[in-house]
């Protein structure tokens, strides 16, 4: 079965709209993964908006979405009083819940929906929405897609989701501080360019993957005033694809201080990072409007 | 006098040109902001190619709307389409596929200086001026 996955939003914290970031984007997270004929979503940031009207245009009238949510910080949850699917009948939502018998997503959902924050009520969502739950093992599957989730590290806690189809994985990884749970972290803050090891249940659960999207927000020099803030370095991005066997990374979550070309020095930075630890990863900004076949 | 492929050869001035745009009126459609692909690598290089349908398919067959000779390339390999705030190439399930900026892609929306490597023919896109 053939995997597409297309980029609505790649921008992390807040939009950053405007000439300098065209290139790969100003909406915030929203991934679009298309299974055969099964739609995954993943967050419902700013760029969801797009993703909902291109879907009136497919002129499908009766869609099966799934959407997954990293976490519902406002960067991945803002889009979704936008998303038009999400207004008629005839379609139906399963939202994603990380631990069996949760309500969380839907009430954080519904309350940036409260007339102090928007218009229009959660309740006046056409929409046929399902809760759907991991189970105690953190997976899940419908049809022949299995779904695992991870638990991460980030403020009020972020989820990873793996997309595995036919032998195809995709791994969505974003808003995940790995540089706080590195197994050799004392010794990478005094040489930056050693290999640095993130934790093997971690690097388990990206193994292999046909495509890894991660949050790689910071730069190393900019990662020194962040810390603690939930994201990334760019460089702790790369070992961990090279060390999990990944073939192809998509940095993720861009910070909105980064411009276009910004970002294309980071990635040139960390395609050479690759190319040193002797990989042969391949190495991109997420972008959007960039899609894949898998 | 007849070149190879039997057909007299093209004067320098017609060589660099496709669709039957000769490169005056290439220049002109770039001034009237059209985007224009420069092909840097490949069979024909180096020319202009204008973007100067909604939509061009690039590929092997007589039929494209941008021809290229080169066994690498699939008789329909990609499409761009234009609308009226970017160009947006696609894949068309081709046997070597299409690569941005080195990048195995399916589409993308293309921007100033973006290269897109289909088969061994090499493109850098311009958004017109």
């Amino acid at each position: 079965m053939d995997v597409y996955v297309r980029f609505w939003g790649t921008r992390g914290s807040i939009p950053a709209p405007g000439h300098s970031t065209r290139k790969f984007g100003g909406n915030t997270s929203c991934v679009e993964i298309r299974i055969g004929n099964t739609l995954l979503v993943c967050d419902a940031g700013t760029g969801i908006r797009e993703l909902g009207l291109d879907l009136l245009e497919r002129g499908d009238d009766a869609l099966e979405m799934h959407l997954f949510f990293s976490h519902m910080h406002w960067d991945h949850i803002q889009g979704f009083p936008f998303f038009v699917p999400a207004y008629q009948p005839s379609n139906t939502l399963y939202v994603y819940e990380t631990a069996p018998g949760a309500d969380r997503v839907q009430r954080l959902l519904h309350g940036q929906m409260q007339s102090d924050h928007f218009p229009v009520v959660f309740t006046d969502l056409g929409v046929f929405m399902v809760a759907r739950h991991f189970d105690n093992h953190r997976k899940s599957s419908f049809g022949e897609i299995k779904v695992a989730c991870f638990e991460q590290n980030h403020p009020g806690t972020s989820y990873a989701y793996a997309f595995e189809c036919e032998g195809k994985k995709v791994v969505y990884a974003t808003d995940n501080e790995i540089d706080l749970t590195l197994e050799n972290g004392d010794r990478v803050a005094d040489h930056p360019d050693e290999l640095r090891r993130p934790p093997i249940e971690f690097l388990r659960f990206i193994e292999g993957a046909d495509l890894l999207i991660a949050d790689g927000q910071y730069t190393d020099e900019e990662y020194l005033q962040k810390v603690g803030w939930g994201h990334a370095r760019a460089n702790t991005v790369v070992d961990a694809a090279v060390q999990a066997g990944v073939e192809q990374c998509a940095v993720f979550h861009h910070d909105p201080l980064h411009n276009d070309l910004r970002l294309e020095q980071i990635m040139h930075q960390g395609r050479r990072r690759a190319e040193a630890h002797g990989a042969g990863l391949a190495l991109f900004g997420a972008r959007e409007g960039l899609e894949l076949k898998l | 006098m007849s070149g190879a492929s039997g057909k007299p050869p093209k004067k320098e001035s017609e060589e660099k040109t496709l669709d039957g745009v000769s490169p005056a009126i290439s220049q002109l459609l770039r001034k009237v902001r059209l985007a224009w692909l420069e092909q840097v690598g490949g069979p024909g290089a180096p020319r202009e190619l204008v973007l100067q349908n909604p939509e061009m398919v690039i590929g092997r067959s007589e039929e494209a709307d941008i021809s290229i000779g080169s066994k690498l390339i699939s008789r329909k390999h990609a499409v761009f389409n234009k609308s009226s705030t970017s160009v947006r190439c696609r894949d068309l399930d081709s046997s070597n596929g299409m690569f941005l900026n080195g990048t195995r892609v399916h589409a993308a929306d293309l921007y100033e200086g973006d290269t897109v490597q289909i088969g061994d023919v090499t493109l850098v896109f311009h958004e017109g001026q």
